[in-house]
């Protein structure tokens, strides 16, 4: 009998638990998103009113949009930059095997577990130590760094499960190994290629830790100003804003899906 | 690759490293060699308790995120493809959305008139409206809900590629669900719950935005106050002094965790060989 009553308690508390975890998760967003449609001049809830003004102030806002473009620019450079890089390193660790493979696949992970503050400050000094710190680049590099063990991780995963016989049959009929690459291994993993781009696109859309170091003298993305204009302040605009903010990642995130599965999203 | 990453990822912490014994308090200014900002930082009782409470807060936040993360790692591991699907969805976004975005969520749930407010309130418990925000326990509740997905999703890749049979069997030989947990499934996930503790601990204890807006001036936190310096006071060595500090508690972290993996499974294997 014993064994029947933990069984239940398991049961009951995992159940529990999910249900606190899905909440949880999704509250923040689905609260922002229900805010913004407010009339009312300050944040409130329940919400009072149903209006769009919000949204018309956000979208006159020069800061914000100024924002939202650069962004959106530095985003996309960004998922090009980091899909190249990314993978032609991942490339290697699939295909050969070198001496300090081990190495080059740890430092390709390692902008995981270096905090954000650590690297922000380290490129802002180096930065302004070759006077580019007013530059875009220093975000740029940033982020790129940032993308970078998604994309490997993604392309990695895409190499793997991609059949190397296709590219022997190909070499077989005397294609150039170049034209191989091309006309057989892209075109293969290009779904892993396009979530792999969209990943880094959206971790460089997102990110505000590193770059509110690196936004020293203009060009400050839309989470910087978000972050700098909540320091602050706390009104509807904001919801507004951080509203359009969610919508675009939502729609990012439901593209990924449809292009490689949910469960490979991880 | 290489390249980039050494270029901008190992020089800048090299760079960090030289410019933190600088003796000066300006910005890059002047060279020379000096350990004040180091001898500052562990004499003044003020830094080290804040390093302190910094270090347990991300052990609390990062336990919390293993209790409530494992049930729901393992439970998506194993929903079939069509029920994971929003799921899946609903772990994702919080991953992918700016942070700043989350946590002016936080803000509305949090806030005085707020979600939690209104409805305590409605219900009786509470007479008039009460801050939630500003204080330690809502700081460790909006990093939880933050660093989840790390955890579940790290916990989840594991628990899949545990054969369901291996449980069915410990269920055959009569142990009952807690039994199997502790044999069969937390020994064989433990490769991801060391990454997920791992990611969490090292991303909570570098967290400053959350600090700063949800916990105020009250709670402060080592990264919030790295950004203060760097930010503000422009005082730049005082700020990598502490982000080297801040960097080398997160190396001893994951070292000491890989060291604690590595014995337990060569620990493991001995028994079995017994």
């Amino acid at each position: 009998m014993k064994s029947d009553l933990t069984d239940y308690v398991m049961r009951v508390a995992g159940a529990a638990i999910r249900a606190l975890v899905y909440t949880m998760l999704a509250i923040p967003a689905i609260l922002v998103i229900v805010s913004s449609f407010t009339s009312s001049d300050t944040m409130e809830f329940p919400p009072t009113g149903f209006s769009l003004r919000w949204y018309r102030t956000a979208l006159e806002s020069d800061r914000f949009m100024g924002a939202l473009w650069t962004s959106t620019y530095v985003a996309v450079l960004v998922a090009v930059i980091a899909l190249v890089v990314g993978f032609a390193g991942a490339f290697a660790i699939n295909r050969f095997s070198f001496r300090g493979k081990a190495v080059l696949l740890g430092l390709a992970f390692s902008p995981l577990i270096v905090p954000a503050v650590v690297l922000g400050i380290g490129l802002l000094q180096l930065f302004v130590w070759l006077n580019l710190a007013r530059t875009v680049y220093p975000l740029l590099i940033g982020h790129l760094v940032l993308a970078i063990p998604y994309v490997v991780r993604t392309v990695l995963a895409s190499l793997a499960l991609h059949n190397v016989q296709l590219e022997e049959a190909a070499m077989n009929l005397r294609a150039t190994p170049l034209r191989v690459i091309r006309r057989v291994t892209l075109p293969l993993i290009l779904p892993g290629l396009l979530s792999a781009a969209i990943f880094a696109f959206v971790t460089s859309f997102g990110n505000v830790t590193v770059s509110s170091f690196l936004t020293y003298g203009g060009h400050a993305t839309l989470p910087v100003r978000i972050f700098a204009y909540m320091d602050n302040s706390y009104d509807p605009l904001l919801a507004a804003v951080s509203s359009i903010m969610i919508v675009v990642t939502l729609v990012i995130i439901v593209i990924i899906e449809r292009l490689i599965g949910a469960e490979r999203l991880a | 690759m290489v390249l980039v990453l050494v270029g901008f990822l190992v020089v800048p912490l090299f760079g960090l490293l030289r410019s933190s014994f600088l003796p000066g308090n300006r910005l890059l200014e002047g060279t020379g060699f000096s350990l004040k900002q180091y001898l500052i930082f562990f004499s003044d009782s003020y830094y080290s308790s804040m390093l302190l409470e910094t270090v347990v807060d991300g052990l609390v936040v990062t336990l919390i995120c293993l209790a409530i993360g494992f049930p729901t790692g393992y439970s998506l591991a194993r929903l079939p493809p069509f029920a994971r699907r929003w799921r899946m969805l609903i772990v994702i976004l919080p991953l992918t959305l700016s942070l700043v975005v989350v946590v002016f969520g936080w803000m509305i749930v949090l806030g005085r008139n707020g979600l939690l407010n209104a409805f305590l309130v409605n219900v009786g418990i509470l007479s008039t409206p009460k801050t939630f925000l500003f204080s330690r326990p809502a700081v460790v509740v909006v990093l939880v809900q933050q660093f989840l997905p790390f955890m579940i999703l790290s916990i989840m890749s594991v628990v899949a590629q545990i054969d369901p049979v291996l449980e069915q069997a410990a269920a055959n030989l009569r142990s009952n669900r807690f039994t199997t947990f502790r044999k069969v499934i937390i020994p064989l996930a433990l490769p991801g719950i060391i990454v997920g503790f791992n990611l969490v601990f090292v991303l909570s204890i570098s967290a400053f935005v959350t600090p700063r807006i949800i916990g105020g001036s009250r709670v402060a936190m080592i990264g919030s106050l790295i950004y203060e310096r760097m930010m503000a006071e422009l005082n730049w060595p005082s700020g990598a002094a502490m982000a080297v500090v801040l960097f080398i508690c997160g190396l001893g972290f994951t070292a000491a965790l890989n060291a604690l993996a590595t014995s337990q499974f060569i620990v493991g294997r001995r028994r079995r060989e017994v």
